[in-house]
């Protein structure tokens, strides 16, 4: 039984040509997913329609069996579903604890925010200590934590990530799929987008391959991380970080 | 799995309808109208051998001021995307110049109006070395600074009158004829104005001129000198703004910084009369010209004020930009109900 | 020493009053990216509300400062849902909101001079005429008293903003609107309250202007030049940005005016403005130059 479907997907920015012709993924509970593919895939794309930041124009989108098709961003987050994408849509000129509270926006339970963020702060250390620096004062991987800590403020079942390793030197971007994995242990299901797929792909338990706008392959990260040809074709020129 | 095939079949698809497009440009551009109007408008004095026109002939005239100055802000502002609300400098400039020259030694504004022209055209192409560094709304607020500083400076400025201005001689020509060696300047100025724009338009330059409005930084990258291309399109239009500002000072008998810096007259009218007519066509100034003068006229004579006057060009800028951000020519071109006779693209 | 001293405090107390002015101008760009040229035009209309409360009933203009603010924010709310609202989506957005605004502020200048005819006014309350002398210099009472309810609302904007849930949704809209849509802000909802917000600090700063200068319709076209100066030299969209902005043009024009004569120290802020758009476009709290 997958959580999240994606089916035959097509869409695209405003009124320009479509960027994702058909994709097809799905997504099962409490695994690490892995997308790869080359520049301009659709990739992003695929995490922005499911999100509700692009228009779905043909294809559907279902999760626990219900359509997310046609809904606000906001609403498809109250569904159990955060994005972060890949400006890591921090605020810069907040402070980190000030980042953290705007993760839980949309909780009412004022009392109930403070403490899940005193939770992230004991888990976090590097936030604790940082909790009145201005976000955007901070080291790309310190930022890309808060961003990703910050999504666990609203007990979310899905976390989408787009390139979370994107410009971090080698040593953080282990931290971060460090990070990844002790999300997942929490039984958060993970999505990730990422152009190290050598990398992601070890870190996930199932791998999708996209490109120009399609599902080529999916299954399970050691398969994808197997195949010959997939090797060749997306793996091979990468060097593994 | 692969779609290389669906790729061919797109663009294959895509190069035909260019194709198409191009076509139908080629079939659609007629050249017939502007010269018509051109003959017609040449031959219009005449009528004041059966009566009197001295009024229509001066509505005609003020058009083809317009239409000048329309078609020089059109290179700026519809081809290059540097939206300015403050050409009225250049005007200025051009009518401060000329009638300087005809106030000293006098030499006639319609002699002198090309050097005016240059005058500002060089002024503008230093201002434009400054201001082009930055665009979008950073570019529109800098040239309104530009008014409000250009507008203080005459003010202060005693060598030229200072507040009150330049006075200049009026001609000696009997009344039913005084008026038409200004008219034939605006009517050479107005086609001049208009060629200029069809010319740039259709050349090397004007490509990398729409190509800057698209997307700079790609135009840049693609080989474009795109500052020089940018500040070039500045003078000429600034050229053209004070070729009209310099007739237009002795056509008024006067110079002064209140009237020639005016921001809504000489700075907001030929703005709109663009965005109205098309931003980026070449009828498109023609018809926004003719139609923003068409309803002043009509707002004077039923309504009197000048305040209402302001706020019928407000709401006719707003709306214009709310329902046909196109302007008339480019929504009709759009939806392909382009009559052929006002295609001159 | 006492001139100069003088000239300092007739600054500062200026400052007070287009900080305001320039607050509400500030606080829409950051969230909208709108440039609001016709925010001086809205002043205007404030400063006609307090103009006629007193003329007609005698009503002190600070008194008349929160109708000005109601009459105000209401007129947004009916701006933004007319026409910002549906120009979001607009290709070339930041472009066509200037141009849009401009077109408002030339309706509203002409509905102004149709309605009251572009006669110079100013509200005469006894204390707008009056001073307090300390030693050798004085203080206009009139300016001092609108450079503290300036300050007062700023202040409060500024609490505002930094503590309630809302300025939290404000302030994460200005600075990321993306991410605060993902996380559950409803930025189109923000934006309506923010230009609500934006014209009601007009309309307060409409009613102290009402006493500190006498206006006419058509001068909210010096207004714009003056206030995008202080906007663009504070950083678009910072508000501290623009107060802080607005004391330092006000007594360095203070001083030129001393110098100079009154008609160049407008030409300060003109000239401040041409400067700071061209050497420095992201102002001096900006860290990217939004507007370029």
């Amino acid at each position: 039984m997958s959580l999240l479907t994606v089916k035959n997907v097509v869409a695209g920015y405003g009124d320009g040509p479509a960027i994702l012709n058909g994709a097809s993924v799905d997504v099962q509970p409490g695994k690490v997913h892995c997308i790869i593919g080359p520049n301009g895939a659709g990739k992003s794309t695929l995490l922005k329609a499911i999100c509700g930041m692009l228009k779905i124009r043909s294809g559907e989108v279902t999760f626990k069996g219900e359509s997310l098709k046609g809904l606000r961003p906001d609403q498809v987050l109250r569904k159990g579903i955060c994005f972060v994408p890949q400006e890591r849509a921090l605020f810069p000129k907040m402070t980190v604890r000030e980042n953290l509270r705007m993760g839980g926006f949309s909780m009412t339970d004022k009392r109930l925010l403070e403490k899940r963020i005193d939770e992230i702060e004991e888990r976090f250390p590097i936030l604790k200590e940082r909790r009145d620096q201005h976000a955007g004062t901070m080291s790309g991987g310190q930022q890309q934590t808060l961003s990703m800590a910050r999504t666990m403020i609203l007990r979310p079942e899905i976390v989408m990530l787009d390139e979370p390793s994107l410009g971090l030197a080698p040593k953080i971007v282990q931290e971060i799929f460090d990070i990844i994995r002790v999300m997942a242990a929490d039984g958060i299901t993970i999505l990730i987008v990422e152009q190290n797929a050598l990398m992601g792909l070890r870190c996930a338990d199932w791998g999708v391959v996209l490109d120009l706008g399609r599902t080529l392959f999916e299954g399970p990260a050691e398969e994808v991380l197997a195949d010959p040809r997939i090797r060749e074709a997306y793996l091979g020129a990468k060097k593994a970080a | 799995m692969s779609s290389y095939d669906t790729v061919d079949q797109i663009v294959a698809a895509r190069k035909a309808y260019n194709e198409t497009l191009a076509q139908a440009a080629d079939r659609t551009r007629v050249t017939w109208l502007p010269v018509l109007l051109l003959v017609i408008l040449a031959l219009f004095p005449l009528m004041q051998f059966v009566g009197n026109y001295n009024y229509p002939i001066h509505l005609v005239l003020y058009t083809l001021m317009y239409v000048t100055m329309a078609s020089g802000w059109n290179i700026l502002g519809g081809f290059t995307g540097y939206i300015s609300l403050g050409h009225s400098v250049f005007f200025a400039v051009g009518g401060y110049f000329a009638g300087m020259i005809l106030a000293r030694y006098g030499v006639s504004t319609i002699i002198m109006a090309p050097v005016a022209g240059l005058v500002a055209g060089l002024l503008g192409y230093m201002i434009g070395l400054i201001t082009l560094r930055v665009r979008g709304p950073s570019f529109i607020i800098s040239s309104l600074a530009l008014v409000m500083i250009c507008r203080i400076l005459f003010e202060k400025w005693q060598f030229v009158g200072g507040a009150a201005g330049l006075s200049l001689p009026i001609n000696d020509l009997p009344v039913q004829w005084a008026k038409l060696p200004y008219y034939y300047a605006f009517l050479v100025m107005a086609a001049f104005g208009v060629w200029v724009a069809y010319r740039v338009k259709h050349s090397k330059f004007g490509l990398g001129l729409r190509a800057i409005s698209k997307d700079e930084i790609k135009a840049e990258s693609a080989g474009i000198d795109t500052r020089f291309y940018k500040v070039l399109a500045f003078a000429i239009s600034a050229f053209m703004f004070g070729m009209a500002g310099a007739v237009w000072g002795e056509y008024l008998t006067y110079v002064r910084p209140n009237i020639f810096v005016h921001i809504l007259y000489f700075s907001v009218w030929p703005a709109l009369m663009c965005i109205l007519g098309g931003k980026g066509t070449i009828a498109g100034p023609v018809v926004g010209a003719v139609l923003i003068v068409a309803f002043n006229e009509f707002f004077v004579a039923t309504l009197g004020a000048s305040a209402i006057n302001i706020l019928a060009t407000g709401l006719i800028m707003a709306l214009t930009l709310m329902f046909f951000p196109l302007g008339l020519i480019g929504t009709l071109a759009r939806y392909r109900k382009l009559p052929r006779a006002l295609n001159w693209d | 020493m006492a001139d100069i001293l003088q000239i300092l405090i007739l600054g500062l107390a200026l400052g007070g009053v287009y900080a305001l002015m320039g607050a509400g101008l500030s606080l829409v760009f950051g969230v909208m990216r709108i440039v609001n040229l016709a925010h001086p035009s809205l002043i205007m209309m404030g400063a006609y509300v307090a103009f006629w409360g007193f003329r007609l009933y005698g009503i002190d203009p600070i008194v008349m400062l929160p109708v000005a603010m109601v009459i105000l924010a209401a007129t947004g709310v009916l701006l933004y849902k007319l026409v910002f609202e549906r120009e979001a989506k607009s290709a070339k957005y930041s472009e066509m909101t200037v141009l849009l605004t401009f077109a408002f502020a030339m309706v509203f200048e002409g509905a102004l001079a149709t309605a009251f005819t572009n006669t110079q006014r100013v509200t005469t309350p006894d204390y707008a005429v009056d001073a307090i002398f300390i030693g050798n210099v004085f203080i206009p009472l009139g300016q001092l008293y609108a450079g503290i309810v300036s300050l007062v609302l700023i202040g409060a904007l500024a609490l505002y903003l930094k503590y309630s849930r809302f300025g939290y949704a404000i302030r994460a809209t200005t600075q990321n609107r993306e991410a605060a849509e993902l996380l559950g802000v409803n930025v189109n909802f923000v934006g309506l309250v923010s230009f609500a917000i934006g014209l009601a600090l007009a309309g307060a700063a409409g009613a102290l202007v009402s006493f500190v200068f006498s206006f006419f319709p058509s001068k909210h076209w010096e207004w714009i030049a003056i206030l995008m100066s202080l906007v663009v030299l504070g950083g678009m969209g910072s508000i501290l940005g623009t107060v802080v902005a607005a004391y330092i043009l006000s007594v360095v024009a203070a001083f030129v005016g001393f110098f100079f004569g009154a008609t160049l120290s407008t030409l300060t802020f003109f000239v401040a403005l041409f400067v700071v758009l061209l050497v420095r476009p992201q102002g001096l709290f900006g860290e990217k130059p939004e507007l370029a």
